[in-house]
C-alpha cells in the first residue's frame, strides 16, 4: 500500500468514562442481585425466600448510587431535571426510557422490599413482578444504549443488550455471594444464610458464565470476521490497547478462573465459591470499561 | 485555447456516485460542497470559524486533517476539511433525550443550549467527531458552557443572507453552501455534475457535506489512528493531559490502562466540588430569582 | 503539450471549470459573502463595521473589522477588494486577539534590574518621553550613532525620525518587504521595478522555484487555485522539502539545495537551442539577442545542472519545453532562491525564463507591479541614506568588534534576539550596556529582543491602527486603508504620536528645525497627509474611507472572482512597458547571464550532514503571531524534518531527540522522519521554539508576566491551552551569511551535522558558542 501518515488533525475527548462504566456495573450488580431476590418471591422457589431481603437491599444501594454518578456525571447537573419533564422528553432517545427505568425502578425495589417485609405474598408477588421487569429493562437498556450508535463499531450489535444483562446476572449474584458472606459474619446464628444456597447460588453463576463466554465468542467472530473496523476494534482496542479490561480482566479473571473453580470438585470449598463470585463481579466490570470506553477509542482519533 | 472557450457542460460522473438531497420537495436544504482540488490547507476556514464563535481552545467546529501520500519523490500533500455533516438522519438528534439537539427544517442539526444537559450521548452518537462539550471556562462566560456544541451552519448568517463564515474565508475557494434543493444553486449544479462523495456513507447518515475529489484512504478512519506520526501520538497525549474537557475518559498512550482509568476517577471526583457550587447557585437563581 | 497528469484532467474536467470559463459569470452564489457580522446569537443588530488593513505580512490584505461592545470581535476581508477579494489568511483572521492578548504591554515600562532580567515597573508617558528625548538629546553631536532598526515593512515614521536627528544609521536586521533584498535587487537591475506580479488567474504553467506561495503569499495563491479551474494551469514547483505548495503541485521536484539557478539557466540553454524562445521579445525588448544568450549559456547545460541539482537530465528538459510550449506561463521565485550567497544571481537566471519565452508584462505572464507609492507627510525631512547599508544585519557584530559606535538603538517592529540569523550575537550585544547605552523599543509585545530594552513603549496594534497602503498583488493599483473603531487599549500609543512627542521635546521652540516635520495632530492625520503626498490618491483621502479601498473597480463576483464592472468583466491592462519602456538605464530588459558556481561544501556532504533549510508556515508571522491562541493551537512546534530513508540510514526513528550540530553550537529537538524532504536536507520552522512573548507562545499558561494587565485576563487561555511542546528556535545555531553582491542576508546555506541526542540532552536546549560566530563574521569580512 501507498505510504500515508497524517502530520495533522483535531482532538477529541471520549464522551464517556469511568463514572458512565462505573454506572453500567452498579446498574447491571443491581438488575442481577434483585432477579435473585425475586426467585423465592416470584418464582415460588421457596429455598431463596431467605435471600430476598440481602438481594433486593444489596440491589437498591447499588441503585442509589447511580443518580447521584449520573447526574454528576453532567454538563449542567441541575439540568437533570429536563429528563423528567414532559415536553422535553424524546421518545427516540434510549436515554430518556433509561431516565425513567432508572427512576422508577428503585422505587418499585422499594415497594416490593416492603410487602416483602410485611409478608404479604401477593403483593410482593405482584410488585417483584413489576420490579424484575424494571430491572431488566434497566440494564437492558443500557446495552441499547451503547448499541444504538452506528457510528461504534465495537457497541453497535445486537448482542450489547444480551452482554449486558448476562454480565448483570453474574456480576449481580458474584456480589450478593460477597455481600451475604460478608454479612453472615455479623449476624447470630439463626439469622445467618444458609451456605447451601451460596453454593446453588454459584452454580447459576457457572450457567451464566458459560452463556457469557458463548456470548463473547460470538462477538470476537463478528469483529474478526467483520468489517474493516471490526478488526481493527478487535485487534487495537481489544488486544492493544483494552488488553488488560478484557482479556485479562473480563475473560480470564471474571470467567476462566471461575468458571474453572465452579466445574472443578474444588468448588464445594466455601472460600472457592466466595471466591470465584468476587472474582465474576470483578471482572464484569473489566467488560463495562472495554465496553464503554474502548468502543469510542479509536474513533477519537477520527 | 484561451480561458474564454466556452466548455460543454457535460454531466460527468466517474464510479460510485452519492445521490443528491433526501430532503423534502419545495423545502429548502442547505449543504455545502468541499471542492478538494482546491483546497489548499490554509486553514482559514477554522480559524474563521473559532473567531466567528469566541470557541474555546481544544474544541473545534471545524478542522482540517493533513495528510503526506507517497514515497519519496513521489510525495503529494492531501488535506480533508470536516465539519458537521448536517446529517439527513443524525444519530445525534435521534439519540439526545432532550430533543435539545434537532433537525431544522432547512436542513441544519441544531443545538439548544438552554435545553442541552450536557450528558454527551450526542457525542458518543455522532460518527463524525462533529461535536465536542464546550468546557467551563471561555473568554466571554456570557457564551454557553458545559453544554455540548457543533457547527451550525452558521444559520444565524445563512438567516441574514450571508454565507457561513468558513465560506466566506476560504482562501481556495473550495468551499460552496447553498440550497441543494434549488436546482439552479451552484451546490445542486456540483453535487449533480461532480462525482461527490460523503464520509461514511455506509452509515445511512446522509450527510449534507459533499466532498468533490475525496482519497479515500483518508476519510477512513482507522487510517488516522494507524498511520499518525509521533509528533501526533505525542500531541494528543499532551492534549488529553491538559486539556480539560471532563470527559474523564481519555487514555494516555504508553501509559497502564488501568491507571488512567483510576486518573480518570481522580478527575471525575475534582470536578464535584465545582459542580455542587454551579447546583447551589443554580437552585438559588431557581427558587428565589 | 504538456503531459497532463490525472489531477488536472480531473480539474479540467469539473464543471467548476467549465462554468469559471464562462466569459459572463454564472449563477452567483445565491447569498453574500461578507461585509456584515452579527453576534452568534442575538443577531437583531450588526455588529459595528469598519476598515481594516492587515499589516502583518507585506501583501496587505483589505478587510474589515467588525466590534461590538467597544471590543474587536472579527476581522475578515472585504468581499469588494480587487486584491483580497473578501479573502483573509488564517493569520489575518485571528490578528485582532492581538489587541486582547493578556500578555500585552499597555503602560510604557522601565527597566529595573540588570538587561534582560526580565524585571519592569510602570511609568508615565512623560518620564517615558523625557528619557528618550534626553538620550538622543545627548547623542545628537554624533548623529549616526543613533541607530533605528526598523521591522516593518515600510519605512515610515522611524526613518523620518531618523532624517529628522540626522542620522544615517536605519537598519534592518532581518530585510523585510516583498521578495526580500536579493530578489529585489535582482529585479531592479534587471527591470528596473523590484517585484513582479505573477498573473497565475490567466496562466497556463507555472514554474516555481523555492516560493512557498499557498503558505506565503495568499492573495496570490488563491489566484493560483483560479488559474487551476480557469486554465488547467499546470504547477511545478522546486522546493528542496514538501511545501504545501509542493504538495499541491501537479509535480515536485525535489533539489539540491542552491541549485535552482543552474537548472534555470540549463532549461534557459535547451529552450533556445531547440528554436523554442520568443526571439522577437528579446530582440525588442532586451539588451542582447537569442544567438548572443545562447552562446554565453553555453558552460550551463543540462547535465551539469542535473548533477549539480539531482534533478534528473530529462526531466529538466522536458519541464523546460514545456515551459516553453505553453504560453503564457509564469516563473515564481523567493527566498529558498534569493536567501542565499548565490541568491542575486539565481533570482536572475529564474526571471531569465520568463525573459526568454516573451512572458514579461502579458496577459497570464510575470506582469509588472501596479501600485501606489505611498508617500509622507511634508514637508519631509530629507531622506539621508535611501538604501540600507549592505550587511546591516551584522550590526552586532559591527558593535561587539567595534565597527559600529551606538549610543541610542530604538527597535520598531522587529525582533532580531528571536527572528535574525546569529541572534544569540545579538543577544550578547544587547545585553552589554557599554556597547549599547540606551535601547528603546517601540513594542506592543515582550518579544525576545524587547527583554533587553531600557525602556518599552507600547505601540497600538493593527486594528487600533491608522494606516495607508497599497502591494502590488493585483492587476490594478489600489490603496487600502485602515479606520480603527476601537480606541488602543490602555496607554498604547501610536509610534507616529510617540516620536512626534520626543521630536517635540528635543527641539520644543522649533528652532532646530525638527518640529516642523512632525506638525501632523495625530496618526489619522498623518495618513490623510500621507495620502495627498501619493502620486495619484492626492485629495482621495475621502474616497478611501467610503470602501476602505480605491480606486473602485467595480464588484467582485464570487462565483468566479472576477472584477465586473457595469455587468461586463473588467480587462486589465496589459503592456505597460509598451509606452515608456521599462525603467532601466536602456528602456530595456538588462539581460546579461548570471554567474553561478556549484557550492563546493554542499557537494562534499559528509553521511550526517543536511543543509539546514528554516521557512515560514501558513499559520504565523515570523515572531508576531506565537501568542495568538488560535494560530498556535494550530501549529506550535517544529519537529525537525529528515527524509525517512536518511534517518534510518544514521539509526533515527520518528519521535528521536537528536542534536543538530552547525559550526557554531548544536540544538536539541525531536525527529520527523518523512517522505517530504530531499534526504540531504534538514528542515526546521522558524516561529517556534520563543522565550518570551507571553504565556500561548511559551506553551505555558501558568507563566504570568508582571507587566500582565489584570484587564486582559483571558480564561480560556489559563484553563484551555493544552500543547506543552513549543518547540526550537533554529537562528541561534545559525551562522551570519550573505548574498556575494548586495550582502543581504543568506540563511538556506547553513550545513548542519545531526546525530542521536545524548545523554542529558532535552528538548529544545541549546548550546552556542558566540565566539565562533565572531569568527565566521570575521572570516566574512574577509
Ligand atoms: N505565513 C507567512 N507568510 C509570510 C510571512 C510569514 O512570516 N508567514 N512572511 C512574509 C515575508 S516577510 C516573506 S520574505 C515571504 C517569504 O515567502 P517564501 O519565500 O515563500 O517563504 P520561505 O519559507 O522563506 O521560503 C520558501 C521555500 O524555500 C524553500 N527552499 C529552501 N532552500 C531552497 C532551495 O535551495 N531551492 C528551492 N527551490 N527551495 C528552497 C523552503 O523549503 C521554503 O518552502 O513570506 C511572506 N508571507
Ligand atoms: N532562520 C530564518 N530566519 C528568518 C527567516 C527564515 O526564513 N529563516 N525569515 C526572515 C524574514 S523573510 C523576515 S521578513 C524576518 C522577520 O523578522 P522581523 O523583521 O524581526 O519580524 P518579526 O520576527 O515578525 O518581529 C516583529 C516584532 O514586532 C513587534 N510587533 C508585533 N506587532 C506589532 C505592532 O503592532 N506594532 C509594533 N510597533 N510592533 C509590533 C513584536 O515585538 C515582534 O516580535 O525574519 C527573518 N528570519
Ligand atoms: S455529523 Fe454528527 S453531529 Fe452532525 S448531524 Fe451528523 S450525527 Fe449529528
Ligand atoms: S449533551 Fe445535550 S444535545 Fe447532547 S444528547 Fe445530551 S442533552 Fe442532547
Ligand atoms: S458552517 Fe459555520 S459553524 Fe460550521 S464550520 Fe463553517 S464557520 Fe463553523
Ligand atoms: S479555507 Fe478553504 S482552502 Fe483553506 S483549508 Fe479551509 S477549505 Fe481548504
Ligand atoms: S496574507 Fe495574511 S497576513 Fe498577509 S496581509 Fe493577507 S491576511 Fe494579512
Ligand atoms: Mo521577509
Amino acid at each position: 500500500m501507498e505510504e500515508s501518515v497524517v502530520t495533522y488533525n483535531a482532538f477529541h475527548h471520549v464522551a464517556w468514562g469511568t463514572t458512565i462504566s462505573v454506572y453500567f456495573w452498579l446498574v447491571g450488580a443491581s438488575a442481577g442481585s434483585f432477579v435473585i431476590s425475586s426467585f423465592g418471591w416470584v418464582f415460588g422457589l421457596k429455598r431463596y425466600k431467605p435471600l430476598a431481603m440481602t438481594a433486593s437491599a444489596t440491589a437498591i444501594v447499588m441503585l442509589l448510587i447511580v443518580p447521584i454518578l449520573l447526574t454528576w456525571d453532567l454538563g449542567k447537573p441541575v439540568r437533570f431535571i429536563y429528563l423528567l419533564i414532559p415536553g422535553y422528553w424524546h421518545s427516540t432517545g434510549p436515554m430518556a426510557w433509561g431516565t425513567l427505568l432508572i427512576c422508577t425502578y428503585p422505587m418499585s425495589m422499594m415497594v416490593y422490599s416492603y410487602f416483602v417485609i410485611k409478608n404479604d405474598p401477593t403483593f410482593a408477588r405482584i410488585t417483584g413482578i413489576v420490579a424484575i421487569v424494571l430491572a431488566l429493562s434497566t440494564h437492558w437498556y443500557t446495552g441499547v444504549v451503547m448499541e444504538l450508535n452506528p457510528g461504534r463499531f465495537l457497541n453497535h450489535t445486537a448482542l450489547a443488550p444480551l452482554l449486558f444483562l448476562t454480565g448483570a446476572f453474574i456480576s449481580g449474584i458474584g456480589l450478593m455471594n460477597v455481600v451475604v458472606w460478608v454479612r453472615n459474619f455479623f449476624l447470630p446464628e439463626e439469622k445467618k444464610i444458609d451456605w447451601a444456597l451460596i453454593h446453588e447460588m454459584a452454580q447459576f453463576m457457572m450457567y451464566g458464565i458459560v452463556f457469557d463466554i458463548f456470548l463473547l465468542y460470538l462477538d470476537f467472530m463478528q469483529t474478526t470476521y467483520g468489517n474493516q473496523n471490526e478488526v481493527m476494534g478487535h485487534d487495537v482496542v481489544l488486544m492493544q490497547v483494552f488488553r488488560f479490561p478484557y482479556l485479562w480482566l473480563e475473560l480470564v479473571i471474571g470467567l476462566i478462573i471461575p468458571l474453572i473453580l465452579l466445574t472443578t470438585p474444588l468448588k464445594r470449598s466455601k472460600s472457592v465459591a466466595i471466591l470465584a463470585s468476587l472474582l465474576v463481579a470483578v471482572g464484569v466490570y473489566g467488560m463495562r470499561v472495554w465496553w464503554v470506553m474502548g468502543g469510542q477509542y479509536l474513533q477519537s482519533f477520527y | 485555447m484561451g480561458n474564454q472557450e466556452i466548455q460543454p457542460k457535460i454531466p460527468r460522473s466517474y464510479g460510485l456516485q452519492t445521490p443528491g438531497s433526501k430532503g423534502v420537495a419545495g423545502k429548502k436544504r442547505y449543504a455545502m460542497v468541499i471542492d478538494l482540488r482546491k483546497c489548499i490547507g490554509c486553514m482559514s476556514c477554522s480559524i474563521a470559524c473559532k473567531t466567528e464563535y469566541g470557541l474555546p481552545l481544544g474544541v473545534w467546529r471545524t478542522w482540517v486533517k493533513v495528510v503526506d501520500k507517497g514515497k519519496y519523490p513521489n510525495t503529494k500533500r492531501v488535506f480533508m476539511p470536516r465539519l458537521c455533516n448536517h446529517c439527513d438522519y443524525p444519530v445525534c438528534v435521534r439519540n439526545c433525550p432532550t430533543q435539545a439537539t434537532y433537525k431544522h427544517e432547512d436542513g441544519f442539526v441544531l443545538q439548544r443550549y438552554n435545553r442541552c444537559i450536557g450528558c454527551r450521548t450526542c457525542m458518543v452518537a455522532c460518527p463524525y467527531n462533529a461535536r465536542h462539550l464546550l468546557p467551563e471556562k471561555r473568554t466571554d462566560d456570557n457564551l454557553p458552557r458545559m453544554v455540548v456544541d457543533k457547527c451550525t451552519f452558521c444559520i444565524h448568517r445563512v438567516k441574514k443572507g450571508l454565507v457561513p463564515s468558513c465560506v466566506q474565508a476560504c482562501v481556495g475557494g473550495a468551499r460552496l453552501f447553498g440550497d441543494v434543493n434549488d436546482p439552479n444553486s451552484e451546490v445542486a449544479k456540483l453535487v449533480a455534475t461532480e462525482t461527490v462523495t460523503v464520509l461514511k456513507p455506509e452509515l445511512g447518515t446522509s450527510p449534507s457535506v459533499y466532498y468533490i475529489g475525496a482519497d479515500w484512504e483518508i476519510m477512513d478512519e482507522p487510517h488516522s489512528y494507524t498511520n499518525r506520526t509521533d509528533q501526533m501520538v505525542d500531541e494528543f497525549n499532551d492534549f488529553k493531559r491538559n486539556h480539560k474537557g471532563d470527559a474523564f475518559a481519555d487514555i494516555i498512550e504508553g501509559e497502564p490502562l488501568m491507571s488512567e482509568v483510576g486518573k480518570n476517577w481522580m478527575g471525575f471526583l475534582r470536578t464535584i466540588p465545582h459542580k455542587a457550587k454551579e447546583t447551589l447557585h443554580a437552585f438559588k437563581i431557581f427558587l428565589f430569582d | 503539450m504538456p503531459e497532463i497528469c490525472r489531477r488536472q484532467f480531473l480539474a479540467a474536467s469539473g464543471a467548476l471549470a467549465a462554468a469559471a470559463a464562462l466569459p459572463t459569470p454564472a449563477a452567483a452564489m445565491e447569498l453574500e459573502l461578507g461585509g456584515k457580522n452579527f453576534h452568534q446569537l442575538r443577531t437583531y443588530q450588526a455588529r459595528m463595521r469598519s476598515h481594516f488593513t492587515c499589516t502583518l505580512c507585506p501583501y496587505y490584505d483589505g478587510g474589515f473589522s467588525y466590534a461590538e461592545n467597544g471590543r474587536i470581535q472579527k476581522t475578515e476581508g472585504n468581499p469588494d477588494h480587487v486584491a483580497s477579494r473578501g479573502k483573509f489568511c488564517a493569520k489575518g483572521l485571528a490578528s485582532f486577539l492581538g489587541a486582547y492578548d493578556p500578555d500585552r504591554i499597555l503602560t510604557p515600562l522601565k527597566r529595573v534590574g540588570p538587561r534582560g532580567a526580565g524585571k519592569w515597573k510602570e511609568i508615565s508617558w512623560e518620564d517615558a518621553i523625557a528619557e528618550v528625548a534626553a538620550k538622543v538629546g545627548e547623542a545628537l553631536a554624533e548623529p549616526d550613532a543613533i541607530v533605528v532598526n526598523e521591522g516593518g515593512f515600510t519605512d515610515g515614521p522611524a526613518a523620518r525620525f531618523l532624517d529628522t536627528v540626522g542620522s544615517r544609521s536605519l537598519l534592518r536586521s532581518c530585510t523585510a518587504g516583498l521578495g526580500g533584498g536579493a530578489k529585489q535587487s535582482a529585479l531592479k537591475g534587471m527591470l528596473g521595478s523590484a517585484f513582479i506580479l505573477p498573473d497565475m488567474e490567466h496562466s497556463k504553467y507555472v514554474l516555481n522555484f523555492g516560493c512557498n506561495i499557498l503558505e506565503t503569499a495568499l492573495p496570490l495563491a488563491q489566484r493560483l487555485t483560479d488559474g487551476v479551474v480557469n486554465n488547467r494551469l499546470k504547477l511545478v514547483t522546486f522546493d528542496v522539502r514538501l511545501s504545501n505548495t509542493a504538495g499541491r503541485s501537479n509535480e515536485w521536484v525535489p533539489v539540491f539545495p542552491g541549485s535552482d539557478g543552474v537548472i534555470a539557466l540549463a532549461m534557459c540553454r535547451h529552450i533556445l537551442e531547440k528554436g523554442l524562445a520568443d526571439n522577437d521579445f528579446i530582440a525588442t525588448w532586451t539588451n542582447t539577442t537569442a544567438e548572443k544568450l545562447l552562446a554565453e549559456l553555453q558552460p550551463y547545460t543540462v547535465e551539469s545542472a542535473s548533477a549539480q541539482s539531482g534533478v534528473p537530465a530529462k526531466t529538466i528538459q522536458r519541464l523546460a519545453v514545456e515551459f516553453a510550449k505553453n504560453h503564457p506561463a509564469t516563473v515564481i521565485s523567493m527566498n529558498g532562491v534569493s536567501r542565499r550567497k548565490s541568491g542575486l544571481e539565481a533570482e536572475r537566471a529564474c526571471l531569465m525564463l520568463a525573459v526568454i519565452t516573451g512572458n514579461i508584462e502579458n496577459e497570464g505572464g510575470c506582469c509588472l507591479p501596479r501600485q501606489y507609492d505611498i508617500g509622507v507627510p511634508q514637508p519631509a525631512p530629507k531622506r539621508r541614506d535611501p538604501t540600507p547599508p549592505p550587511l546591516n544585519h551584522a550590526f552586532p557584530f559591527q558593535v561587539i568588534t567595534g565597527m559600529r559606535k551606538v549610543k541610542v538603538l530604538i527597535n520598531h517592529r522587529s525582533n532580531p534576539v528571536y527572528s535574525a540569523p546569529a541572534a544569540s550575537v545579538w543577544k550578547d550585544a544587547l545585553k552589554d550596556e557599554k556597547l549599547i547605552p540606551f535601547l528603546v523599543d517601540f513594542t506592543p509585545f515582550m518579544s525576545e529582543t524587547a527583554e533587553f530594552a531600557d525602556l518599552i513603549l507600547p505601540d497600538v496594534v493593527g486594528v487600533e491602527r491608522h494606516d495607508l497602503v497599497s502591494s502590488p498583488t493585483a492587476l490594478w493599483p489600489w490603496a487600502s486603508i485602515s479606520l480603527p473603531t476601537v480606541k488602543p487599549l490602555g496607554q498604547a500609543r501610536d509610534v507616529r504620536e510617540t516620536l512626534k512627542k520626543i521630536v517635540e521635546s528635543l527641539d520644543p521652540e522649533g528652532q532646530k528645525g525638527m518640529k516642523a516635520f512632525w506638525a501632523f495632530a495625530n496618526a489619522k492625520q498623518w495618513v490623510e497627509q500621507a495620502c495627498n503626498a501619493t502620486p495619484g490618491l492626492e485629495g482621495h483621502y475621502k474616497k478611501l474611507t467610503v470602501k476602505g479601498f480605491w480606486p473602485d473597480y467595480g464588484k467582485v463576483d464570487p462565483a468566479n472572482r472576477q472584477v465586473i464592472k457595469d455587468g461586463e468583466p473588467l480587462v486589465a491592462p496589459y503592456g505597460l512597458h509598451k509606452a515608456k519602456g521599462f525603467a532601466t538605464s536602456t528602456g530595456k530588459i538588462q539581460l546579461t547571464t548570471p554567474q553561478l558556481q556549484a557550492n563546493p561544501r554542499h557537494e562534499n556532504l559528509k553521511p550526517g550532514e543536511f543543509v539546514l533549510t528554516t521557512y515560514k508556515v501558513a499559520y504565523h508571522v515570523l515572531s508576531m503571531t506565537s501568542n495568538l491562541k488560535y494560530l498556535s493551537e494550530i501549529w506550535h512546534s517544529n519537529p525537525l524534518w529528515i527524509n525517512k530513508e536518511s534517518a534510518k540510514a544514521l539509526g533515527i526513528r520518528d519521535g528521536d531527540l537528536v542534536r543538530v550540530s552547525s559550526p557554531v553550537g548544536y540544538l536539541v529537538t525531536k525527529v520527523s522522519a518523512t517522505n517530504a524532504i530531499h534526504p540531504q536536507v534538514a528542515g526546521l520552522a522558524t516561529s517556534a521554539g520563543r522565550t518570551s512573548y507571553g504565556r500561548v507562545a511559551q506553551a505555558d499558561p501558568e507563566l504570568i508576566a508582571p507587566y500582565a494587565q489584570p484587564l486582559l485576563v483571558d480564561e480560556d487561555i489559563v484553563d484551555n491551552v493544552w500543547w506543552r511542546d513549543k518547540g526550537v528556535n533554529p537562528n541561534e545555531i545559525i551562522p551570519i551569511a550573505a548574498v556575494t553582491q548586495n550582502g543581504e542576508q543568506a540563511w538556506n546555506d547553513t550545513v548542519v551535522s545531526i546525530a542521536p541526542a545524548q545523554s542529558g540532552d532535552v528538548h529544545g536546549a541549546i548550546h552556542v558558542d558566540n565566539a565562533k560566530h565572531i569568527a565566521i563574521f570575521k572570516q566574512l569580512m574577509g
